[in-house]
């Protein structure tokens, strides 16, 4: 892929280039809008640019072979520290059947979607579109989930697995980040779990210097997160929701607790 | 190849709000400037005649450079961090400068990026009519605010005729906001350099950021603001929660919570404490 520079800015030509820029996966990765080598051959056209932007003046000298093509490697050079996935065993309980209950907290973040939809419907929020909460699910920075798996006694391999609670949070990796979602099975409640899983983001996210962290909560759930440390709008700051009911399909309420 | 000379692009993307570049003008007819005390809206004064400023909109990230954005983060007094500011030697309230790495990660992670830039010179304008008026209010004469008409050699007179684009153009106002293209997404740092605010450009961010959120089939969207910014996000549309939730903010800080083995991480002014560790039984 060729990158042209055009003439330089005093140029009297008035370009005004268009990019065809297609997005990989679903991310907008700033740096790589400017490398056009990374498209992936999606790319039909080639662009002017006006100016050699900075980053790409910058990109260009780290990388030696620089004289058209500029091909970058799919890891970005700049630190994308993801989350790491972990997984452990946050309480252990054993029945008096000799079946033993174990809950795991899992940060890896593979939810099947129907097993959550079927967790909002006994939570009793309104169905939202699977599609969305894919979407939604693959694009959090982080999702917290809590299985439960029973292991009958005696018998090997006949382990029942089930997502009892989940939370998650979305963020722009550097200074803000949103916890949305949270959930724990009824039947589960009252035992400290959705506030393991709340502590679990709230954990990561800062140990990863994501200071501002958000939730919008509804009413009967207000304490529950005091008691985290979080304070209802301090300093004057409101979440304010967007008004246009009129653009709705379907109007998909969300709900927090 | 293609060569377009102002006016709107549209493109088909599968699923994805299309990029669009943009040329619009704004106006200070409207202009309002914002009594801190009384709360009220007053018309500008009717002497200064009104400016039309040709401004560029773009929503694709490669046109922001990282530096003038940080230059508009300072010029606009904004912070990225809920408890931002101190108090300078003047007295007034000034925020930290904002970390460029932290600053180039965020972008790379923001789901739509808006950016508006104008010309220079414009904006020189601008800041001679904002600074005069606000600082000599009561006893400006038409003389100082409408400048002797200087000759223009033909140069400027072609520096004129230019549209404003990226690269000749100054970066003036800035938006971005992040998705999880599903459900929900969140505005984040709006803001316009003081001199050419009033005059409609962060509401015309705004209202780019929700289309494009809209195009991608997002339509619950939430902003953060604090209590000045309240004014200016009810005036785009934004009201309280349908749902009247609660906006909470973690702030759980080192003096509250004596214990060992924390993380402590510093956001803005406060040093926010994480929960302790769980361990499995």
């Amino acid at each position: 892929m060729l990158t042209r520079n055009a003439a330089p800015p005093s140029s009297p030509c008035p370009l005004v280039s268009f990019d065809f820029h297609c997005q990989m996966s679903d991310r907008l990765l700033f740096p790589h809008n400017l490398n056009y080598g990374l498209d992936r051959g999606r790319r039909k056209h080639e662009s002017l640019r006006l100016r050699a932007g900075f980053w790409e003046s910058i990109k260009s000298g780290f990388l030696k072979n620089n004289t058209t093509q500029v091909i970058e490697t799919p890891s970005a050079p700049q630190e994308e520290e993801e989350p790491l996935p972990q997984e452990f065993v946050l309480t252990e309980k054993t029945e008096p059947n000799g079946a033993v209950e174990q809950i795991i907290f899992s940060s890896g973040g593979d939810v099947d979607v129907y097993d959550l939809q079927a967790l909002c419907d006994k939570v009793g929020w309104p169905r939202r579109p699977l599609s969305k909460l894919a979407a939604a699910l693959k694009n959090s920075y982080m999702v917290a989930t809590l299985h439960s798996i029973k292991k009958s006694p005696g018998s090997e391999g006949s382990d029942q697995k089930k997502l009892i609670g989940m939370a998650r949070a979305t963020s722009d990796h550097a200074f803000n980040a949103t916890i949305w979602d949270v959930l724990v099975d009824p039947s589960y409640q009252g035992q400290g779990l959705g506030k393991a899983l709340v502590e679990m983001l709230i954990r990561a996210l800062l140990q990863r210097d994501i200071g501002n962290i958000t939730l919008f909560a509804d009413s009967q759930v207000v304490e529950f997160y005091q008691n985290l440390g979080f304070e209802p709008d301090p300093e004057g700051i409101k979440g304010v929701g967007n008004l246009e009911p009129q653009h709705h399909a379907n109007p998909i309420m969300l709900l927090f607790w | 190849m293609d060569f377009v000379f102002g006016g709107c692009v549209q493109q088909i993307q599968q699923a994805y709000p299309s990029r669009c570049m943009e040329l619009r003008w704004v106006s200070s007819r409207r202009k309002r400037i914002i009594d801190k005390e009384k709360r009220v809206l007053l018309p500008k004064k009717p002497l200064i005649p009104p400016a039309l400023v040709p401004i560029y909109i773009s929503t694709t990230p490669s046109h922001i450079n990282p530096e003038e954005l940080k230059d508009l983060y300072s010029a606009s007094n904004h912070s990225c961090h809920r408890f931002p500011s101190y108090v300078d030697s003047e007295g007034t309230v000034r925020v930290e400068p904002v970390d460029i790495h932290k600053l180039n990660v965020a972008l790379s992670h923001s789901s739509v990026l808006v950016s508006v830039f104008c010309k220079p010179t414009d904006v020189l304008c601008a800041t001679e009519t904002w600074s005069s008026s606000s600082s000599s209010s009561s006893s400006s004469s038409l003389e100082d605010l409408i400048k002797p008409r200087k000759t223009l050699g033909l140069g400027d007179l072609f520096q004129k005729v230019l549209p404003v684009t990226p690269s000749n153009g100054q970066l003036v106002g800035f938006g971005r906001a992040v998705s999880d293209f599903g459900l929900t997404a969140s505005i984040y740092d709006i803001m316009v350099i003081p001199s050419l605010r009033g005059m409609g450009i962060g509401r015309i961010i705004v209202k780019r950021i929700v289309r494009m959120l809209a195009n991608s089939d997002v339509y619950d969207i939430s902003a953060v603001c604090s209590e000045n910014e309240r004014l200016f996000f009810k005036a785009c549309g934004f009201g309280d929660d349908i749902l009247c939730s609660t906006t909470m903010i973690y702030s759980r800080n080192a003096s509250t919570s004596h214990q060992g083995n924390q993380i402590v991480t510093r956001a803005g002014r406060k040093l926010l404490v994480a929960p302790p560790h769980r361990e499995a039984p």
